[in-house]
Parts: C-alpha cells; structure tokens; sequence
C-alpha cells in the first residue's frame, strides 16, 4: 500500500532546522482510500528553503514507504502514529511526529463536504493553526 | 593535477604485512630458486600466513639507520607524520631477511660452504647492522631428510653451522627442493611470520620506550607521531586491537593539538589519515557502529575548523575527501558481508562528499575570481616531496608556533587558488560523487533520493554547460515527481529543463516542457506562462524563442545562433507524446458502445480540455483507430476551406478551461467483423504544416491524466464542474469496442410435416428468400443432426438425403447466388429408423470468399418420428379357424393385419409375400389384396395368403417376410418399402391328408359330386399297407348313390374298407342328392382304423384330421321349377 499522507512543516526559529513530517497513517486503517505520497500540506517559515524542504520530505518517503510495507507484512498494529526518525543528514532531522492538535485540524479539513481527498490542503484555519504550531504559539 | 592533495597515499591504504626479504636466491639462473622463488612470492591466497616476500639481491642496501638519539630535551619535532616512514617499514625494511644458501648434508666440500655461508650471514648482519632485524638462513638441499635425531651427521653439522653463523637454531631451515615444495614454503612462511611478529613487537616497544622521554609542552606532534607508529606496527604484527587502541590513542593526541591557520592542513591531513586507519579496523574488528560514531566524531570535530579563510575551498575539499573514503570503507566492508540499512548505508556517505564538493565548488568561485596568473618562482616547487604529511612547501618544517612569512604565505595561497581554479573540475568530481551515492541508493531502495541525486547531477551537468545531458537527465525525472503530483519541485525542474532545452537548442523538448509548464499542475507566476506561451507561439512561427531567465549572458550568443538554424530547418513538424506528460491540454476519447454491428457507423466522442491560460488553436484534428490488420486515421471536424485558412477553424480554438467534445463516425470494414477495434490515438495539430507543427499525440486512454484522479475516479464526482459543458473529469474513457456481425436480410423458412414417419423420406423443405438490398451471392446451406447426449449413434438412426443417394454429415447444399427479392426452395429428406426426437440443425452462410460465416442465419429443428402401422400376422385353417399348428402338406391360412398407426392417411402401393423356402404357396400366383388401398389412422387393411408346408420340422417354421410399399396420402414423394417378418408356425406331420372337393353350392334334387381323396403322405411308413375303412353315415337328407364303380372292394354301400400306399393318392367320389334346400349338413366321412396294430396312425388322430379337414354343411339352392339344371354326375 503506498500510503501516507504528508504534511511538511518547518521550523526556522533556530539555525537548526526541523522539518516535521506528519503521517497520518490513520488513512491507512480507513482502508479503501490510497494515495499516492502527493503532499497535502506543505508549510515553510522560510520561504528560501522551501524548495529544499520539499526535495527532504519527499525523499523521506522512501523511510516511509519501507516501514509501512514492513508493517503491513509483520503487524497489524497500526495504532503506532509515529514512525520514528525518517531521515537523518549532517544538518537536517527529520522525525514524522504527530501532534494531536495538527491531527484534529486534520481532520476538520477532510471532513469538510467540499474537499476531495486527494487534494492539497487549502484552508485557513489550517494555516492559522500549522503556523502556530511552528512559531510555537500553539 | 592529476591528484588531489588529499587523496591518500597508497601506502596508507594498503592493507600492512609484515615484510620479508628473501637473499640469496638467483632466479633468473637458477630454475631450482625460480621455483622456490615462485612458491613463496605467488598464490597468495587468505589462508596463507599475512607477510609479504621482497627478493634482496646479495648486494642490498637497507635504510640507512639514523644515529641514536638519547635526549629529547632538546629536540623540537619538525611535523607530526614522516612521508617516508610508513613505505620504509612496508617496502623496505624487512622483520626477517631470510638466507637461501645451497648445501647437504653430505656436501663433499662441507668445510668450505659452510664457512662461505658464515660469511653470507655475515655481510647480511652488517647491512643491518643497529637493526633488530632477524636473520634465518636455510638450506636448500638436494636429498630429502630424515626423520629429527637419526640423522647424527645432520644434527651435528647443524649445530657448527649454527655456531659459525652466530645463529639461533630455531632460524635454521632446512627445504629439500625436490617434492612437496609447497607444503615446505607453507610451514617455512608461517616460521618467518612468528619471527616477524617477534620483530615488529621488539619494535613496537622500543617506540613506547622514546615515548617515555617526551614531555607535553614541546612533544605533542610526537606523542601523535608515536602513537601512530606503535599502531602501525602493531597492524604489521596483525593485532588489530593492539593497534586500534594505539590509533585512538594517537587520535584523540592529535585532538588536543592546538590548531591554527598555519598547522590547519597538516592537523588535518594526519587526523585524517588516523580517522581512516581507526574506521577501517573498526570494521574489520565488526564494530560498524563504532566505525560510524568514530567518523561522525571526526566530521562533526572538523566541520568548523576551516583554516584560512582563503582556502575554504581547500577545506570542503577535504571534508569531501572523508565522507568518500568513508562510504568506500563502509561499502568494502558491506561486500565483506556487513548488513547495512535503508537508513544507514554509503549512499549517504557519497551524498555528503557530493555535497562538501558541492560546497567546495562555490568556494572555489567565490575565492579563486580574481586569481588568473600563477605566480613565479612557483611556490609549490617540491610539495611532493616534503618531509612530513600536510605541510606548506612554502614553508616545510616549520614549527606552528612560528608567524608565517606574510609575501611567501600570500604566493602560496594564490597558487594553491589558481590550481583550484584551473586544474580542478569540480563538477566532474560532484557528478563522480552523485554517481556513487545514487547507485548506494538505488541499492537501499530509496528510488525518490535517488531521484533527488538524479536532479543535482543534472544541476551539476547544467553548470558545466553540457546541456544536453542535463535535459536528458531531468526529463527522465519529471516523470516520477508528475506522479507524485509534487508539483512544487516539478515546476523547479521543468525550470531547469527549460533553460536546458533553450540552450541547446532542442525544439523537441522545448515544446514538450512548455506546453507541460503551460499545464494546471505547474506552479509557474501568469507572467512567466505568458512568456512561454509567446515562446512556443514563436517556434512555431518559426522564429527564435526569447531566452530563458537567469542564463548566462555568454552562453546567450551560442543558444541564439543555434535556434536560427534549427527554426530553418525545413521539415519542422514535432511529435509530442502526451502520454507521460501533465500538459495544458488534456484528451480523452471513448466509443459510445461496447459492440457496433457490422452496417452501424461507429462513434468515438472524444473530449479535449486546454487549461492554457491563452486561447489555443489548433489547426486538425484526428483519431487514429487500430484494428488487428490495420491502423486508420479519421480527421475530426475538418474546416470546409482548404489549408489556406487551416489555421483558424473556430471549432479548434480553446479559451482558457474550455472543454470540448467531437464526435467522429465511421463505418467500420468488413474484415473487421468479430474482431476488436480500438482508440490508437488522437492527434491534435499545433501550428500550421507550412511553418511548424507540433502534434500532440493522446493515447485516449485518459491515461495522461489518470494522475490527476489517483486511485478513486469516483471521487472526481464531487468536483464541481461548470455547466453546459463536458464533464471532462468524469469520462470515462473507453478505448475497444468490438465490430460484431450485422443482422442478415436473408429470410429462411423450412417447412415440413410434423411428424416425420419411420423409414419414411420425409421432405423439408428450405425456403431462402433474399430481403437484402442486393444480391446475395455463393449461399451455402449446412444441415447437421444433433446428438442431443443420449444417442450416440443418432447417425446410424437416421439419416440425411438431398437426393436418393446418402450424403455425409454435415449435408452441404450450395444455393448459389440469390437475386434481390427472389426465392429459392430447396428439398431435402430425413430418414430416420428409430422412433424418437431429432435435431436438425440449419445454417446458411454467405460463403463469399472474404468472409466466412458471416450473415449466417440458424434454425433448428426438432422432427418427433413416429410408427406409420403395426403390422400382425394370424392362421387360419382353410375353414377359417384359427389354428396353433399347421400339418404338414395341408394348407392353412396365413393373414396380415396392417393396423394404421400414423396420424396422416397412408395409400398402400403395393404388398408382397415372400415365402422362405419350406413354405409353398397354394395359389400359383400370391395377388396384393391391399394394393392402393387408403388407410386412416385406426384403419386396419388384411390379407390372406394360402400356403402349405413341404415337411414337418422340430422349430417352428419361419414364413417368410411380408413387404408394404406405402406413401403417404397427398405426397408425390418415394415410397417407402417396409419389412416385417412372418410369425413362425409350429408344423406337425401327419401320415394322411383327406381332402374334399365340393362345388360351393349345390341344387336341390340336383347332384352333388363328393370326391374324396385319401392322400398318404407318410414316407417314413411307405409299402405299409393301409386299411381304412371309410364310412358314409346316411341320412334321410340325400339319397346316395352308389359309390364308385372304381371301388374294387367296396362291400357294403356306403362302407368301403380300402387301403392307401405310401405317396399315393385315393379318390372316392360320391354323388349326393339333396332333397332339402338351405344349409345342410353333408353326409359325415368317417375312417376307421383296421385292427392292425402297424399302423402309425391312431384313430383319435384320424377323427381330428377329418374334423379339421372336411367341411361340414353345404349349401342347397332351391331350384326353380321346370328347368332343373343339368347335374353333373360322376361317371
């Protein structure tokens, strides 16, 4: 199942840059729906280092990939929304880590009559709280 | 430079062994030393003992040893790493020198060798004189040895040789050279190995003990250099863990060097050479983790620590150097069978040194600008040949401590500066470097870094202007990121790819990239869609695009000058496959039906949207269709006018988001029929075919935008779509219909009587009667039974007919040609010869030679047959009686019923009788009672038939077979004749037959002529003589006359006792005269046995016969008065 959704978030506050990468592998469990690792939602403080950021996420899907296959074979526990360090270089980490808040905007989003799963995120309250979220005012 | 400054040396990365020299041996005279020479120094396998051999010719000179210092109180190190050290103690300085020297035993001139060989040892130990160097003579001998302690001469010349030579015993050998030469090298290897690890241990101590004398404040460089020493002989000692400890030791001495500008290179030089000793031990120890924590130490140390500042590049120079080594070491080691992961393994390694590269490269712009001449006396005279590792060759042996000269310091760095920038092609080592790691990455299934790799390489190709590759490279790529619909980093590279294709010039891929930057999907600003809109626009008119943004100015020239002969090239028509592409113009086509029959035009709709942001137009429009034989192309709304106003047909021109849709009909061939047709392809036309045309070719499948939907078609149902236009995402494409047969105008009609009767020919009719609109030529009809599973032999039941004569099945009637609205009957029979259901089957085909079994019209036909009659048989004895048995020789009457069981009436044309052999008819000539006789069902027609039976037989006798020709009523048909056999009669014999002829009638007061015959018909009992005794009982009803006169022995009247011999006949004639009118009994003839007891006849049997054989009344017509007819008397 090729499956993830992700949301790429940066964090520019400090020199040491943080890009999360949310995965909701929750869609997985829904079972029918599948897409095919096409961003949702990218976010970057700065703007410079987008292109960049974009470049890291998405070869940080191969991690993905590979554990979700894996998990598929060896486990059907998918309760475990972390996937732990997806990509580590001399100066960037990238973790996938789940903030609940980000998931419950999430959802709000997919479950807006409007909205095609599929599509990218467009939606402002999203922004709002996303950029919150990275400026650390969540 | 053919090598960089940090490529490390050779014999660092050699693996170290401990180095034996071999003296004495003259292999080029000498083929016993060849051999022994070869032994040693070839083969060498992992299993062998880990040293190394070097061939010493007699006169060699070894290092020369340094004098003894006692003191270091004094002595100020001039750097940390000797150049020369490591190659002395791998090539030159050997542990053991081993002296080959030819002598048995029982050499005759023993004295005089042996002290030769002292003198040998001699020379040798005064070469190495200071050296701890151990020395081992062996002897080559001749004759092989005996065992240890029988050999006392042996033992005894050892010991003084031992003493001549100043030798251990242990370093004394002895190699016969004749056999097993190589298990004697093999153990002798292994003793040179233990003196060996002896040696380098001797020396490994002698090192730690210099290192006693040193103090901290002066002597770091040396504790570096000590250590590093100690390490290296402990590996030439093979002990890696001795040695790893020594290198960790050294390493983290050298970490606590005080770094400067002026020491940076060699601190770093020599850190790195311990970084990669400690990391491949690592790994040969199977410690990867600690070989990666190590190395990431070493880099994360280093990082910062760039030296002067205007050698930056000279830094990512190196740190680029470290993470290649290291991805080397980690793949060897991998190939040594270490797992590595997704996560961890060279690729990454490979990624980084690309990128220190990478970064060296930017450097090396910023820095090396201004630098264009190389300064003279050239300062970098001699830097290969400096004492230590890592240092300036401005300003070799300096202490760090010491201020540079700032004029030399200056002419250095600018020509370290010039060499950087001309003789270094850093994209060319990015590229080296990219290639590595996306190999590793393709290895550790990581296919989107891989891509990632695949970008920067074609980045770095960009910037050492190959253009061509570059687009190559990245128009390889734009497919997977499509897919992925990451269309941020698709727009990044379709900007690359743009330039790429403007610079060189490649129109093809100009057009392609911009009509997919055109697209919806790229994130590209309106100005910048504009500007490549116009740009495409001017390709096809044929003149020169504007440049792309951010080109170098000087490359502007060159792209300029080839697109002016590229756009005057004439045949200017560009095919652009659409498929894999995310284009501003999409298709889509479909049939509207699964199946089209054969004289249905064929419909494809097929739906265009342009999401251009500029109206389009194009100029044609086509569909091409393939079949299995053959591809056609079908244009779709063609403009009236000619090509001349071609270019602006109103119903091509797109708006922004217009979608359309066409519909193109067309009837499909002949030859296509059963088969499937498909959508090839549509093709639309971009700019005119007199200037340059693009032609856009679709695959139809909607495959090229299937990535815009994913997974869930069903979910672009809820995007909104504007009214009273296509909804273009909600086609369903459908690329094969299958041309199926058309519905036949030929009309078929069979017409017949049901039922069909046994043995009949029954007719069928086939009517054929063409309602098509032409003629209808080569008509074929194929007739066939049908088993229907429980008869398996239903073609010997029945069988099919088109004339008299038996045709095979399937039955081919050829009809020929049929005219328009004409008839043809045709005739054709079943007989069938068991009751019960049958299938016909009828197809007519139109067997034109093109197209078999096409129009085929098929009837079935079920026909029940049914039995016409019964037919039965009875006897009769000739009074009309029925009887069980016959006699023999007495007739008896044989009668055939023929009950009529068919529902239609049947005319008998004829019956016949025919007798077997035994049996004879009475009547000359048997008379069909029942020919043209009409039955109806229920009738029954019977005729009789007298016949006799020649002789008696135990089995009942078979009559023979009745035969009846019939028809039925109304049918101008054959006739059929059916069979059936006779019922058998049992026959008995009897000896005597009595008959009795008697007119039918007879007239009162008229006469009666009786005539008896007595026939005897026994052989068996033949000149027996028979004695009957007939007797007439009178009655008052006649007056008989007297008996005949031929009677010899008649005694009484009317009682006459006569005798009949075998196979004779006698005949007694009476005259009766009846004086009553109506029926009257006749006079009863009664026979009597004689009393002779021979005959074979009983009287029971005698009263039965006459019973059964004489009638017994007969009729008397009364008799008109006075002409009293003339009775026949008996003479």
């Amino acid at each position: 199942m090729t499956c993830s959704v992700s949301l790429a978030l940066s964090n520019v506050k400090s020199m040491s840059k943080c890009i999360v990468s949310y995965i909701l592998k929750l869609l997985i469990r829904l079972g029918c729906i599948s897409f095919q690792n096409s961003p949702k939602y990218i976010s970057c403080l700065n703007p410079e280092l987008e292109l960049q950021f974009q470049y890291k996420v998405h070869t940080s899907l191969d991690v993905v990939e590979e554990k979700l296959s894996s998990i598929g074979k060896t486990s059907s526990d998918v309760r475990e929304l972390y996937l732990g360090l997806l990509y580590s270089t001399e100066e960037h980490k990238m973790y996938p880590s789940m903030f609940r808040k980000l998931h419950t905007v999430y959802t709000d989003v997919v479950c807006n009559p409007f909205y095609i799963p599929g599509d990218p995120v467009v939606s402002k309250s999203f922004d709002t709280t996303v950029k919150n979220i990275m400026t650390g005012n969540a | 430079m053919s090598t960089d400054v940090f490529d490390f040396p050779p014999e660092l990365c050699s693996k170290p062994l401990a180095l034996i020299g071999l003296t004495g041996l003259d292999t080029l005279n000498n083929a016993v030393h060849r051999a022994i020479w070869d032994a040693f120094s070839s083969n060498r396998r992992q299993y062998r003992a880990p040293v190394k051999f070097k061939l010493l010719d007699p006169a060699h000179e070894f290092p020369p040893m340094k004098p003894k210092r006692t003191s270091y109180d004094w002595y100020i190190p001039k750097g940390i790493l000797k150049r020369n050290w490591m190659n002395k103690h791998l090539n030159e300085l050997p542990a053991v020198v081993v002296i080959f020297y030819e002598l048995d035993w029982d050499d005759p001139l023993w004295n005089e060798k042996s002290i030769e060989c002292a003198s040998r040892v001699q020379s040798v130990r005064v070469a190495l004189e200071g050296r701890s160097t151990r020395i081992a003579v062996i002897l080559v001998q001749q004759t092989a040895p005996l065992p240890t302690g029988e050999d006392m001469l042996a033992a005894e010349r050892a010991t003084t040789l031992c003493t001549s030579c100043e030798l251990n015993a242990k370093s004394l050998f002895v190699l016969p050279h004749g056999d097993h030469l190589q298990g004697y090298t093999h153990r002798l290897e292994n003793a040179f190995y233990d003196l060996a690890q002896n040696y380098y241990h001797h020396e490994a101590r002698n090192v730690k003990s210099h290192r006693d004398h040193l103090n901290k404040t002066t002597h770091q460089y040396l504790f570096v250099r000590h250590l590093f020493k100690m390490g290296f002989l402990n590996e030439l000692k093979q002990e890696g863990h001795a040695a790893h400890k020594n290198y960790s030791q050294a390493y983290s001495s050298l970490l606590d060097l005080r770094m400067v500008d002026t020491n940076a290179l060699e601190v770093k030089t020599v850190a790195g050479f311990i970084n990669y000793k400690l990391c491949k031990l690592m790994f040969q120890l199977s410690l990867p983790r600690d070989a990666i924590a190590q190395f990431r130490k070493h880099t994360e140390f280093f990082k910062n620590r760039i030296g002067p500042k205007e050698l930056t590049f000279e830094h990512h120079a190196w740190m680029s150097k470290q993470f290649c080594v290291f991805g080397d070491i980690f793949d060897e080691a991998i190939r040594q069978g270490l797992p590595a992961l997704q996560t961890q393994h060279p690729g990454f390694y490979y990624q980084q040194a690309a990128q220190h590269a990478a970064d060296r490269k930017e450097a090396c712009l910023e820095l090396c600008k201004a630098v264009n001449v190389y300064p003279e006396p050239d300062p970098l005279a001699g830097m290969n040949q400096l004492e230590f590792y890592g240092q300036r060759a401005w300003r070799p042996g300096k202490l760090s401590a010491e201020p540079p000269d700032p004029s030399k310091e200056k002419l250095g760095i600018q020509a370290l500066q010039y060499q950087e920038k001309h003789r270094v092609n850093h994209a060319m080592v990015v590229i080296g470097l990219l290639g590595s790691a996306i190999t590793q990455f393709k290895t550790y299934r990581c296919p989107r870094m891989r891509r990632h790799l695949v970008v920067q390489m074609a980045e770095e190709y960009y910037s050492s202007r190959d253009y061509g590759k570059a687009l190559t490279l990245l128009t390889h790529m734009l497919w997977d990121y499509r897919c992925e619909k990451w269309w941020c980093l698709l727009t990044n590279i379709l900007t690359l790819a743009l330039s790429c294709a403007y610079l060189s010039a490649n129109m093809q891929d100009y057009i392609v990239l911009s009509l997919e930057a055109l697209g919806i999907s790229s994130q590209f600003s309106p100005e910048q869609k504009t500007r490549i809109f116009n740009n495409v626009m001017k390709v096809l008119k044929k003149t020169v695009p504007d440049p792309e943004p951010d080109i170098p100015e000087e490359e502007l020239k060159r792209a300029r000058d080839l697109w002016t002969t590229a756009v005057s090239a004439d045949p200017l028509a560009v095919a652009v496959d659409m498929t894999n592409i995310t284009a501003c113009v999409e298709s889509k086509a479909r049939f509207t039906q699964l199946q089209y029959k054969a004289d249905q035009y064929v419909e494809i709709e097929v739906f265009i949207r342009s999401c251009c942001p500029h109206p389009l137009q194009f100029s044609r429009l086509s569909v091409t269709v393939n079949s299995p034989s053959y591809s056609s192309e079908f244009a779709v709304c063609e403009s009236n006018s000619k090509d001349a106003h071609a270019s602006d047909n109103p119903l091509l021109l797109f708006n922004c988001n217009e979608v359309r849709r066409y519909v193109c009909q067309f009837l499909p061939d002949v030859q296509d029929v059963g088969k499937e047709i498909q959508i090839g392809s549509i093709l639309l036309h971009l700019g005119s075919d007199q200037e340059c045309s693009a032609i856009l070719r679709f695959s139809g499948t909607g495959a090229e935008s299937a990535s815009s939907d994913g997974m869930c078609p069903e979910l672009q149902h809820f995007r909104q779509s504007p009214q009273n236009v296509p909804d273009f995402d909600n086609v369903r494409p459908l690329a094969t219909a299958e041309i199926v047969p058309q519905d036949s105008h030929l009309q078929l009609e069979i017409s017949h009587d049901l039922p069909a009767l046994l043995g009949e020919w029954y007719p069928m009719r086939m009517v054929l009667v063409n309602k098509e609109y032409h003629r209808i030529t080569g008509i074929t009809a194929h007739v066939n039974l049908q088993t229907n599973g429980d008869e398996s032999n239903i073609e010997q039941a029945s069988k099919l007919y088109v004339t008299a004569e038996l045709m095979p099945l399937p039955v081919i009637i050829y009809v020929g040609d049929l005219e328009q609205d004409s008839r043809v009957e045709k005739c054709f029979y079943l007989r069938a010869h068991r009751v019960g259901n049958r299938n016909i089957a009828v197809k007519v085909g139109q067997g034109t030679q093109r197209v078999e079994n096409s129009y085929v019209q098929e009837k079935p036909i079920s026909v029940p047959v049914v039995k016409p009659f019964d037919i039965t048989a009875k006897f009769f004895s000739l009074k009309f009686e029925p009887i069980g048995k016959a006699f023999v020789k007495e007739p008896f009457i044989v009668m055939s019923y023929v009950n009529c069981t068919s529902p239609c009436p049947l005319i008998i044309e004829d019956s016949a009788v025919e007798l077997s052999q035994q049996v004879s008819s009475v009547d000359a000539e048997i008379q069909s009672q029942l020919q043209s006789l009409r039955l109806k069902s229920g009738e029954i027609g019977a005729e009789a038939v007298c016949v006799t039976v020649g002789e008696a037989r135990d089995q009942p006798v078979a009559l023979g077979f009745y035969t009846l020709k019939w028809k039925r009523e109304g049918s101008e048909g054959l006739v059929t004749s059916s069979s059936v056999t006779l019922p058998t009669v049992r026959v008995e014999s009897i000896p005597l037959y009595v008959e009795m002829n008697l007119p039918a009638h007879g007239w009162h007061f008229g006469c009666i002529l009786y005539v008896l015959h007595n026939c005897a018909c026994c052989q068996s009992i033949n000149k027996m003589k028979h004695s009957l005794l007939p007797q007439l009982f009178g009655c008052a009803l006649y007056i008989i006359a007297r008996l005949s006169v031929l009677q010899e022995y008649a005694t009484r009247w009317c009682t006459l006792q006569l005798r009949i011999l075998p196979e004779s006949i006698h005949k007694m004639d009476y005259n009766l005269y009846p004086l009553l009118s109506g029926l009257v009994a006749l006079p009863r003839l009664r026979l009597t046995v004689s009393d002779r007891s021979d005959i074979p006849i009983r009287q029971p049997q005698l009263t039965e016969l006459l019973e059964r054989s004489l009638p017994s009344h007969v009729f008397v017509m009364p008799q008109g008065k006075g002409n009293p007819a003339a009775v026949k008397v008996a003479s």
